[in-house]
């Protein structure tokens, strides 16, 4: 299978300027250097590449929106990584810290952006320790700092470290969060590359697409569009976690279908249950029902299917659980973490809580059923930010796919009335 | 339609609005009202709620109309089913932990949330859990009541706090479900504006303490009025029930206030039913028999029992004039009111000049001249100007509306603020330059810019005395290349808190700014006093008749005035108080004002008056100069008061009366002394009075009650005639180990207005004094101590903050309190004040 | 309010924390980071010194650091237990092992125990999902849980 990010993860101390450099790693700032910065915006563009982070934005797109002749610009890396079932990121910065610095030059020299920031989610100090040892090392070597290769191009990186909040991961909540404000979302537009950081045009970027790159520069746009399929390219980190023998970080090409990454890479389901469900791109995205194993693995395969790919993680549930518990969990997870902002998503998600609490101590009925159906109605696409959206996902899934574990709790009901 | 301009169709109703206007201010314009909680158009967008979700062509999810910008061929719906369901689901679910206590909820009847449920809401609640328990009616402050179960997240008020106020004093705490409103570690939210939260919580979260179940709104009897504290005549909406006045809010104004009130004019408005006002004529028989026993020149005249307040008016008029008659013009003299309207003032002047041929009439301590050489700017032009040139002003404890406004400017509109004072102010943290004279220095220093611009343009240049005024040459320089290379600019300064030769060298200031062909020049008096603008405007001055007209104008002033009007010119306040002290001014009437305790000079005013052979006083309340009156005749009062003000900015608007009352108005009394002395004018209503001002008054033509009703209107700008200017400023020799005194404005202090009961007293200060660590180190005083200032024979406790707000060689003593004395240590005949420091 | 001053050393960091931005308020999540690491608490006096280093208002410092979980407004212990129970644990069994280790510490979730050194929190996703059932303890990360390995960890620690 063809290893891009993965390729050499595994090589001891890759996280030293001396492996990492002995793997090939800073060579494609050379070539790039060599090159007109539009002409790599061009190439990320022709690449295929989309966002990581989970709304998969094309990466190249994103770039050629910068507001023309603002200066000066930033990038931030979002190293948030707080999507529930979701890991990827971690990997990449604990074992490859320089693969993302070099991304990182790279989308600033082909930004014209002189700051970047990588912004760790707070539980990351360990990282933050790495990451600041490998920017240190890459100053000493003159990859950092003023005047670059003596082309002129001046980059500075930093860490910034966040504490404790899912929703600044969303990208202008973590805008405001690095400027040392509460997290909340900020209204769009404009658009970060727009007004973004300090009001000035900012790229927002997830820790694996910025690792993407420096592979796009070194071996062409077009060796990594024929990767995967015509409309997603390349390969895709994948968290596989909950029943699974084998969980792990697995990096596969875009296009795989979803059985050969749960059956083949993950080993199966645990104690050779039978699959239940799956969610296939982190807690936001709406989960499957086993019969769907043989979708394929991609934006758009999976968004015919009712779901999307979002951040890459492959929640495996076997039919051991009743649907019902992993909705309420997930539902109090975006009820803690609602920002509180606005209405529907902060009154929303606890009320949400408060009816599958309710049915779970058999003191529900059919027509909550409606009633949460009819409060997803209220909370999706209304309200500022999609944390509510991503509540709504399971919910809505789960009663789609599942409404007999819901019935379950039901059946007590009337049997202890009986 | 211009290129700023973009059309669009709300509703099937095509509106034009200009660029940036977002849909909800839009629609309203065609008269489609969408229901919001969190937006307010003077805050900005939040998007908190989403009560405002509307359906836009083209564009498959609702759209928030509060965020959304207005575009070309947008086409907005805001009554389909898709936008009217989850109106509904919005509502459900703000309404889902808010209590049901409307019934006792003092925002009952004027409530957004009541009104939108009504409206837009579900029939009831699909909520079966118990609602979310919290804090109920616990002190935000000791003006405002929090209710937090009401609350419900919009917002509002903390992005109020942040971006109006500017300074973060209430927050949202917490996250998600457990957001609260807040202040740092629960302490009181009690900044200069905090009671516009008030008036903005679409819920009742926030709430008037002092008004809390007083009244339900809709017994409530509104009357759109002005508040009466400051020069910046902000709008306000007095409620009364029964004749008693209940509360006050904000009616905005964006000529004016732009909509926010600061707290004084909220609740500052319990001297209205004071005990200490005056609500009958009254003789001082003590004084009457310290007249007989002083062998005086004049016998009084006397009140019968239950006197009437018209017959009093009557009998002074005669004494007055009987005194005239016997010792001439020069013998009398009246000090007016820069808190008095437009017709008072014109009334007295008419009275003293027309009546008794005198024109020993004024209302100040301090020199300033009527009229302005360049544009007289108001509160918008501060916003449209990219320089804001503040001179000796202090607006966050003058003016505070003002205050709000720089801020506004310079935050939202790039507005440079170039600051010249002589005390470090709260506007310096927004300023571009802020640059300090020595206590004293104001004069050379206003010239020095001067200078430095003369020099620049080729004029001949006025005495340049820079080096003394403790600014350094470099500041100064870079001060005048920001006024030179400024494309419009606004002048405010503060003619009470400078000297005669000061207030002359703004004048030259703006006459050589105004010769920069490039730049827009305009400039605003800013005196602390509600209608000080007015009161100059209306001739209350020694040389200047109503408009601006100097002595020197004689043919004019015949013209308007008739051919025995006086045209020498009259003696100004502190003239008369000296000549009443040496006996040659015989009789005096003060209108509102206490110089006793306002003027320089302290107890020597007081010893002044009581040498007068008639001193008659017209005031609302009590005063240690109402003491002093042989004669006192009774005033309503603002929430009494009719007539027109005239604000800082330039704008007359109208003061209406919200309380009925049978005691006559000021201009009535007025009128009828004026009647008394033969004078057939019968004023009828106050609009008679504003009429003629119309007629007689430059500069005030288009005035009416009509055209100032509403939201009032910009009089014409008033021009006066030059006058001579000394050119050298006086520079008092330095008193031995003395230091420069420089009384200082506080918004809230413990006067005759907020008395001890005050909902205010909060905000009383003990009695200090700045000191510039040099001269503290200098007079062995550190931070803390407890020190006297002495200047003759006053003597003035405070307490030592040594904080550099001055120069060495200066300190600064706010006037906290009456009580506290601090003008008594200013001298009478005024020239610098220097006092003595020294330990306890 | 006063009573929290830096150390000469944490005014060096500072230095060196506001540096790395064009405006200083951006230093506020690094310097209550700061505070709450040395103190295990944010105390309101330690919330005025931030306020005063970065120009704000206290109340602003307050709204900020308590929308955020990991700034905890009373001590925490010298060990602070992080235990997700997140989608990806819960299926792993979380939810019995965060039990066993409360009771393990005689306190419930949210407590610390008497002697200041553990504070048990339950907690969200921590980005470790193919370790689950995992847990945090200060910074460590510790995956693949169970009652012997919990034990193991927590006597460790002194
Ligand atoms: C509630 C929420 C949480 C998010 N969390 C993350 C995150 O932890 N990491 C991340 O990279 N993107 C996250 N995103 C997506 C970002 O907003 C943004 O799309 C992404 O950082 C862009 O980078 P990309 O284009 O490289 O994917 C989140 C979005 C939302 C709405
Ligand atoms: S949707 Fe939720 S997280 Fe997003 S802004 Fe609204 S309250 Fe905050
Ligand atoms: S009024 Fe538009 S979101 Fe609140």
């Amino acid at each position: 299978m063809t290893q891009i990010l993965f390729k050499n993860i595994n090589t001891a101390d890759l996280h030293t300027m001396k492996v990492y450099e002995a793997q090939g790693g800073y060579r494609s700032l050379k070539k790039a250097f060599a090159m007109q910065p539009e002409e790599i915006v061009a190439a990320v563009k022709t690449s295929g590449l989309r966002g990581r982070g989970g709304a998969g934005f094309p990466t190249g797109l994103k770039w050629s929106f910068l507001a023309k002749d603002v200066f000066p610009r930033y990038l931030c890396c979002n190293a948030d990584e707080s999507e529930p079932g979701t890991c990827k990121d971690r990997e990449l910065l604990l074992k490859n810290p320089h693969l993302l610095i070099e991304g990182m030059i790279l989308c600033a020299y082909a930004c014209r952006i002189e700051t970047g920031y990588i912004y760790l989610r707070g539980e990351f100090h360990d990282l933050s320790v790495i990451m600041e040892q490998a920017i240190a090392d890459a100053y000493a070597k003159g990859y950092l700092g003023e005047n670059i290769f003596g082309g002129g191009f001046n980059f500075d990186l930093h860490t910034h470290l966040g504490a404790g909040a899912y929703i600044c991961g969303e990208e202008s909540a973590l805008l405001n969060s690095l400027e040392g404000e509460r997290g909340e979302p900020r209204m769009k537009p404009p658009f970060p590359a727009v007004e973004g950081l300090y009001a000035q045009p900012t790229i927002v970027n997830n820790v694996e697409t910025l690792c993407v790159v420096p592979y796009i520069v070194n071996e062409g746009a077009e060796k990594y569009a024929s990767i995967g399929t015509k409309k997603s390219a390349g390969t895709k980190l994948v968290s596989v976690s909950g029943h699974v023998k084998k969980p792990a970080n697995y990096e596969v090409v875009l296009g795989t279908p979803v059985r050969e990454i749960i059956y083949d890479l993950a080993g199966g389901i645990r104690d050779d249950n039978k699959l239940k469900a799956f969610i296939p791109g982190g807690s936001s995205v709406p989960m499957l029902p086993a019969d769907q194993v043989d979708v394929l693995y991609d934006y758009e395969s999976l968004a015919a299917a009712g779901t999307m790919l979002g951040s890459g993680a492959m929640i495996v549930i076997d039919d051991s659980v009743n649907i019902v518990e992993t909705t309420l969990r997930l539902i109090s997870f975006y009820m803690r973490e609602s920002c509180g902002k606005c209405t529907p998503c902060r009154e929303g998600t606890r009320w949400l809580y408060q009816i599958v609490e309710q049915i779970m101590q058999n003191a529900g009925q059919l027509e909550h059923i409606e009633k949460m159906e009819d409060i997803c109605d209220t909370m999706a696409t209304n309200t500022f930010c999609p944390l509510a959206d991503a509540c709504v996902s399971p919910v809505v899934s789960s009663i789609k796919y599942f409404r007999a574990d819901y019935e379950k709790y039901f059946t007590n009901v009337s049997t202890s009335l009986a | 339609m211009s290129d700023d301009e973009v059309t669009l169709t709300i509703d099937g109703k095509s509106v034009t609005v200009p660029k940036g206007t977002k849909v909800v201010d839009a629609a309203r314009r065609v008269n489609v009202d969408i229901p919001i909680f969190c937006y307010h158009e003077k805050i900005g967008p939040l998007g908190c709620c989403r009560m405002c979700l509307v359906e836009v062509e083209k564009i498959p999810k609702l759209m928030t109309a509060c965020t959304l910008d207005a575009t070309a061929d947008m086409v907005v719906k805001t009554t389909t089913d898709k936008v009217e369901k989850a109106q509904r689901g919005v509502l459900e679910l703000t309404l889902l932990n808010h209590p049901l206590d409307c019934p006792v909820c003092d925002k009952g009847g004027e409530c957004p949330l009541q009104d939108n449920t009504f409206k837009h809401g579900p029939p009831d609640t699909r909520m079966e859990f118990h609602r979310h328990n919290d804090t109920k009616a616990a002190p935000l402050s000791p003006v405002i009541t929090i209710d937090r179960e009401r609350c419900i997240a919009c917002q509002r008020c903390t992005a109020y706090s942040e971006r109006i106020e500017q300074d973060s004093a209430l927050v949202m705490l917490n996250r998600g479900f457990h957001n609260a409103v807040g202040t740092f570690n629960g302490e009181p939210y009690d900044t200069r504006f905090s009671g516009n939260v008030i008036d903005i919580c679409p819920v009742g979260a926030l709430t008037n303490t002092d008004f809390r179940f007083k009244a339900r709104t809709w017994d409530l009897t509104n009357t759109a009025t002005l508040c009466a504290h400051c020069g910046c005549n902000c709008n306000i909406t007095m409620a009364t029930r029964l004749n008693e006045l209940m509360r006050i809010e904000a009616r905005p104004n964006d000529a004016v206030d732009d909509g926010w009130i600061c707290d004084k004019a909220r609740w500052g408005h319990h001297f209205v039913h004071s005990k200490n006002k005056i609500s009958a004529p009254r003789e001082n028989n003590s004084l009457r028999e310290n007249n007989a026993a002083g062998a005086k020149t004049v016998s009084l005249p006397t009140f019968p029992d239950n006197c009437t307040t018209e017959n009093a008016a009557r009998k002074i008029a005669e004494a007055f004039k009987k005194i005239v008659a016997e010792h001439g013009a020069q013998s009398i003299g009246f000090i007016g009111s820069p808190y008095g309207t437009n017709e008072e003032n014109y009334l007295y002047q008419k009275l003293f000049r027309h009546g008794f041929g005198s024109n020993n009439i004024d209302h100040k301590p301090y020199h300033d001249t009527p009229g302005l050489p360049v544009n007289h700017y108001g509160f918008e032009q501060i916003e449209t100007s990219n320089v804001v040139l503040l001179i000796a002003s202090d607006p966050t404890e003058e003016l505070p509306i003002l205050d709000l406004r720089i801020k506004k400017a310079v935050t939202t509109r790039a507005t440079r603020l170039v600051i010249l004072n002589d005390q470090k102010i709260a506007l310096d943290r927004y300023s571009s330059q802020s640059a300090q004279y020595k206590v004293g220095y104001d004069a050379a220093a206003i010239d020095a810019v001067t200078a430095n611009l003369a020099r620049e343009l080729g004029e001949s240049v006025p005495v340049d005395d820079a080096n003394a005024t403790g600014i350094s040459a470099q500041d100064i320089k870079s001060l005048v290349e920001t006024v030179r290379t400024s494309m419009k600019i606004c002048v405010v300064y503060n003619p009470s808190a400078l000297s005669k030769a000061a207030v002359a060298g703004v004048k030259r200031l703006l006459k050589m700014i105004a010769k920069i062909p490039t730049i827009e020049c305009g400039a605003m008096p800013a005196a602390p006093m509600t209608n000080a603008v007015g009161a100059m405007d209306m001739g209350l001055l020694p040389d200047f008749y109503p408009g601006g007209v100097a002595m020197s104008e004689q043919e004019e002033i015949k013209k308007q005035w008739g051919e025995n009007a006086p045209t020498a010119i009259g003696l100004s306040a502190l003239e008369m108080i000296a000549r009443a002290k040496t006996g040659q001014l015989k009789a005096l009437l003060v209108h509102r004002a206490n110089p006793v305790l306002d003027f320089p000079g302290g107890s020597q005013v007081a010893d002044a008056l009581r040498k007068l052979d008639l001193f008659v006083a017209h005031d609302m309340l009590e005063t240690e100069t109402t003491k002093l009156a042989h004669l006192v005749l009774p005033s309503n009062g603002p929430g009494y008061d009719e007539g027109t003000t005239t604000n800082i900015g330039g704008r007359v608007q109208a003061r209406k009366k919200a309380l009925a009352t049978t005691r006559a108005p000021d201009w009535k009394i007025i009128s009828l002394m004026l009647n008394a002395l033969g004078d057939e004018t019968d004023y009828r209503k106050v609009s008679d009075v504003t009429e003629e001002i119309a007629r007689r008054v430059p500069g005030y033509q288009g005035i009416s009650k009509k055209s100032v009703s509403k939201t009032g209107c910009d009089r014409d700008r008033v021009v006066s005639a030059d006058e001579p200017v000394s050119d050298t400023p006086i520079q008092a020799t330095k008193k031995d180990g003395g230091l420069r005194l420089r009384v200082a404005t506080l918004l809230f202090a413990h006067d005759k207005i907020l008395d001890a009961s005050s909902k205010l007293a909060h905000h009383f200060q003990p009695s200090t004094a700045h000191l510039n660590e040099e001269d503290a180190q200098r007079l062995g005083v550190r931070d803390g101590d407890a020190i006297v200032l002495s200047a003759a024979s006053v003597n003035v406790e405070a307490v030592a903050k040594v904080d550099n707000r001055c120069q060495s060689g200066g300190v600064v003593v706010p006037r906290v309190s009456d009580e506290q004395g601090a003008n008594g240590l200013i001298d009478a005949d005024g020239g610098a004040a220097w006092v003595k420091v020294s330990k306890v | 309010m006063s009573g929290f001053t830096f150390s000469d050393e944490q005014e060096k960091e500072i230095t060196r924390i506001v540096a790395k931005y064009p405006f200083k308020k951006s230093a506020m999540l690094p310097l209550l980071t700061l505070v709450q690491r040395a103190e295990r608490e944010v105390s309101p006096a330690a919330m005025v010194a931030i306020s005063k280093k970065l120009d704000c208002s206290p109340a602003y410092v307050q709204s900020v650091m308590s929308f955020y979980t990991m700034y905890h407004a009373e001590k925490v212990g010298k060990y602070m237990i992080l235990f997700c129970i997140n989608i990806s644990c819960q299926l792993n069994g979380c939810d019995k092992l965060l039990e066993y280790t409360a009771g393990k510490l005689g306190i419930t979730v949210g407590e610390t125990t008497p002697d200041g050194k553990f504070t048990l929190h339950r907690e969200e996703c921590l980005a470790a999902c193919t370790e689950a059932p995992m847990m945090r303890v200060n910074d460590i990360y510790y995956g693949a849980l169970t009652e012997q390995r919990i034990d193991d960890v927590l006597n460790s620690l002194d």
